[in-house]
């Protein structure tokens, strides 16, 4: 491919949109972009192959900028580390935050420092755990970068995915994000704790998410008082 | 760490021998060493995977995916597009854009000024502008 066109493809790739391609390109610039996506399923089909030859239950967590799902995340591993063995790998653009505080639960972390991308892709899981001995754990959640939006875009094989929103952010924001409470299994509803001070219509919030997706499971809690922490295990198998 | 580096960059030295020596033992031993050092670098926003270690004054280019296990030397250059895993890049290395790099070795000065190329369990040496010029060795 000439140089200029890779550049140009670039720089759609990078703004996300095939609407912006020249005239000329736009069928390239479709291919390479349905070629990404099923580049992306053949890896994660091959990451979750992994884990089940190893015998591995894996999560994948995504959700708002501060919803909580790292504070989930601590909650569930406090009560678990003891009984599996634990890999958590932490997404976010920069820091190593996220994973130094699932540490201190006492499970085995990988931090990825996404930097100017805002999700996680199954090649990213890839190549960590093609340099791990799988044999060596039992469970492995893998925390997205937070947002809404872009990891839609990428599955990343693991059993099950977990959206995380809060009643911080309002009760329109799960209405305003179908895409991922589409193609979630469990939709936990977090800081249960703040819905009084706040005045945050949750029954919406559960009816809108089991609306977008019939099959989805939806939880309220808190992380910080733990109120339904046990029950959201139940729904994920621990 | 700088224990296991100083070893291998003699190994290295002896390029001609380079099948027989323990150089994969060392290179594992390293990683299993390596720490995050990910603030001294000059550039865009690459990704890490961890652990990745930077020597200060590293350049790193657009769409760089890096890690887990690469440790780079001072001065070194790393142009856009490049992705690398289980690799050591020692000082002064020039890496031209979109090499892929999978448990290489780079000695020191090193500069590779073309694109595209793809390596597995290789050292690598060598000032030159093609992929014809350049020496490697399997191991
Ligand atoms: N009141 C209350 N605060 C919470 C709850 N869960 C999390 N928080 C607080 O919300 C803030 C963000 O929580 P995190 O766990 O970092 O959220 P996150 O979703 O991992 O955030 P990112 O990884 O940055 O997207 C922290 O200050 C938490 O202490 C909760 O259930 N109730
Ligand atoms: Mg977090």
């Amino acid at each position: 491919m000439p140089i200029d066109k890779e550049k140009e493809i670039e720089r759609i790739k990078e703004v996300e949109s095939i609407n912006l391609a020249r005239e000329e390109i736009r069928d390239e610039v479709i291919e390479t972009k349905k070629a990404v996506e099923k580049d992306n399923e053949l890896l994660a089909n091959r990451v979750h192959q992994k884990f089940k030859d190893n015998n591995i239950k894996s999560f994948d967590i995504v959700g708002a900028i501060g919803a909580g799902k790292t504070a989930l995340l601590e909650k569930i591993i406090e009560k678990i580390s003891s009984q599996y063995r634990t890999l958590v790998i932490c997404g976010d653009i920069t820091t190593r935050v996220d994973a130094d505080r699932i540490e201190k639960h006492k499970a085995e972390t990988v931090q990825i420092n996404t930097g100017r991308e805002c999700a996680l892709n199954a090649y990213h899981i890839h190549q960590i755990i093609k340099n791990k001995d799988l044999n060596n754990y039992d469970l492995v959640f893998i925390e997205n970068v937070g947002n809404l939006i872009c990891p839609s875009d990428f599955i990343l094989g693991t059993d099950k995915r977990l959206i995380v929103v809060s009643t911080t952010e309002g009760e329109w924001v799960v209405e305003k994000h179908p895409m991922l409470f589409k193609m979630s299994d469990i939709a936990v509803i977090n800081k249960i704790d703040l819905k009084e001070r706040l005045g945050t219509d949750v029954d919406k919030m559960i009816s809108d998410a089991k609306k977008i997706n019939l099959k989805i499971e939806v939880i309220t809690t808190s992380a910080k008082t733990g109120e339904n922490i046990e029950k959201l295990m139940n729904l994920m198998g621990l | 760490m700088k224990e296991e580096l100083i070893k291998i960059e003699e190994l290295i030295g002896n390029f001609d021998n380079i099948e027989k020596s323990d150089i994969k033992d060392l290179m594992q031993r390293l990683f299993s060493k390596l720490g995050n050092r990910l603030e001294k670098y000059v550039g865009d926003y690459p990704t890490f995977i961890e652990p990745v270690y930077l020597e200060d004054n590293v350049k790193i280019g657009d769409d760089v995916l890096l890690g887990p296990n690469v440790y780079i030397g001072a001065n070194s250059e790393i142009q856009d597009y490049v992705e690398m895993s289980n690799t050591i890049i020692f000082e002064n290395v020039i890496i031209g854009e979109n090499f892929k790099l999978e448990n290489c070795v780079v000695a020191k000065g090193s500069s590779f000024k073309f694109n595209n190329l793809n390596m597995k369990n290789s050292v690598l040496i060598g000032e030159t502008k093609s992929k014809d010029e350049l020496q490697s060795k399997k191991f």
